[in-house]
């Protein structure tokens, strides 16, 4: 079974954006492990040292699947977000 | 299905486009968008009817320049390649400045994410110079700003504002990272420079373009129910400003090469989101405040407290206090200059 890693970056303390996108991304987390799909969603905050020499400089809120940045800069939909998870499975 | 998105998509692009060529159809008949009534207008009225008259004035003439510029600042943000230009100004290179003046009005963004790009340029080794050019230029120069600047005070001073803001955040910039504790600070993240891996670590994924439109109007509509609020509440206290505050002091104050220090001492550490600061500018105008003065006024914008507060705790006071100084002699300087080419102070 494939394994799902979502990270979402985001500022500390959380942006109204960012809050959005990590209860978007974990709402499609409950659906897919609803299915049987081992889904796991952290959160990153994206002023950390640590963050910035993963990704370089990304903008607030972005999705991160699986070591890759997705989406940056926009609050995706649960439907966008759930087709992006699915192309990883 | 395929209909439903072709219909969508049409809509949101008529939505952009009614406000593009509503505002192109402002411009050609010079039809002014922004409030007339002054304080005469103003002074005789009851109190509580102050707030009220001045705000509609400001509705019914700034509706179609602010949803023009809400839903450029959506478009903008969403269309431009934001990943691209990000990875340029971290490149470290001289280039990266020039990046950044230019650029970085497109990031028309809320203060909570220019502090995460700024800290982020830095860990990323960018250097302090660009990463500061980047800082001081964004909120000063970001096309919803520049947009109601244009509109409200005139082109004139609004350009004039924009070139001065980007040559003074070039020259902060350099001049920062070529001090002391600008040099001690930009080599504890030298290292970081051209990592290889984090270009792999970024892959975004293509979406059609009604979802993308979408997104751009949501973001836009996320601005102005961000922004407006604070800018209606901001609008109440400028409508008694231009109610009672004497002509007699802007005159004294904010005339003349003193009225140009004057004027970028308070726009600076008062804490306004640009479009209050505009929006009383204009109300400074309309009661005798000098062109010098108000592009120093505009100038004033990096070095309010709140911001810098934010930024300390990342780079330390002596940087801050540093390109605070420097801010301030740009924005007196630019003040002065544009005086003079202007004729009058």
């Amino acid at each position: 079974m494939k394994k799902l890693n979502i990270e979402v970056i985001g500022v500390n303390p959380p942006c109204p954006r960012c809050k959005k996108t990590e209860e978007n991304a974990r709402k499609v987390a409950a659906k897919l492990r609803g299915e049987g799909i081992d889904v796991e969603v952290n959160k990153l905050d994206i002023s950390a040292k640590e963050t910035v020499s993963r990704f370089g400089v990304v903008m607030s809120p972005a999705i991160v699947v699986n070591g890759v940045v997705k989406v940056m800069g926009k609050v995706p939909d649960p439907g966008i977000v759930e087709r992006i998870l699915r192309q990883e499975l | 299905m395929e209909t439903k998105r072709a219909v969508k998509t049409a809509l949101m692009l008529a939505f952009i486009l009614f406000f593009t060529v509503m505002m192109a159809r402002a411009i050609i008949g010079s039809y002014t968008l922004t409030p007339q009534s002054t304080a005469e207008d103003l002074r005789g009225l009851p109190l509580w009817e102050i707030p009220l008259v001045y705000l509609w004035d400001y509705v019914q003439h700034g509706w179609l320049c602010l949803g023009f510029a809400f839903s450029v600042a959506g478009v903008f943000s969403e269309f431009l390649p934001q990943s691209f230009m990000l990875r340029y100004m971290s490149s470290g290179r001289r280039v990266s400045y020039l990046v950044a003046t230019v650029l970085a009005p497109v990031f028309c963004v809320c203060s909570c994410t220019m502090v995460p790009i700024f800290s982020g340029l830095l860990y990323a080794g960018a250097g302090i110079g660009p990463a500061l050019t980047f800082l001081l230029v964004a909120p000063a120069n970001n096309i919803l700003a520049d947009i109601v600047t244009i509109q409200v005070l005139g082109w004139r001073v609004a350009i004039a504002d924009m070139v001065a803001a980007g040559i003074a955040a070039i020259a902060i910039g350099y001049f920062v990272s070529k001090t002391p504790w600008g040099r001690e600070f930009e080599s504890r993240f030298a290292g970081n420079r051209g990592n290889p891996g984090q270009a792999r670590a970024v892959e975004l994924v293509e979406q059609p373009l009604d979802e993308r439109l979408w997104s751009a109007l949501k973001f836009g509509g996320y601005l102005a129910r961000q922004i407006l609020p604070a800018f209606f509440v901001g609008l109440v206290a400028v409508s008694y400003v231009q109610a009672f505050f004497p002509e007699e002091l802007v005159r004294a104050y904010l005339t003349g090469p003193l009225g140009v220090v004057v004027a970028a001492l308070l726009g600076g550490p008062l804490y306004t989101p640009t479009l209050i600061e505009v929006a009383l500018g204009k109300a400074l105008v309309n009661l005798g405040m000098s062109p010098g003065a108000t592009v120093a006024w505009l100038m004033g914008q990096p070095y309010d407290i709140p911001n810098s507060l934010s930024t300390s705790r990342i780079v330390g006071w002596r940087i801050v206090v540093t390109y605070g100084v420097l801010s301030f002699i740009a924005a007196v300087a630019s003040g002065l200059i544009y005086g003079v080419l202007v004729g009058t102070f």
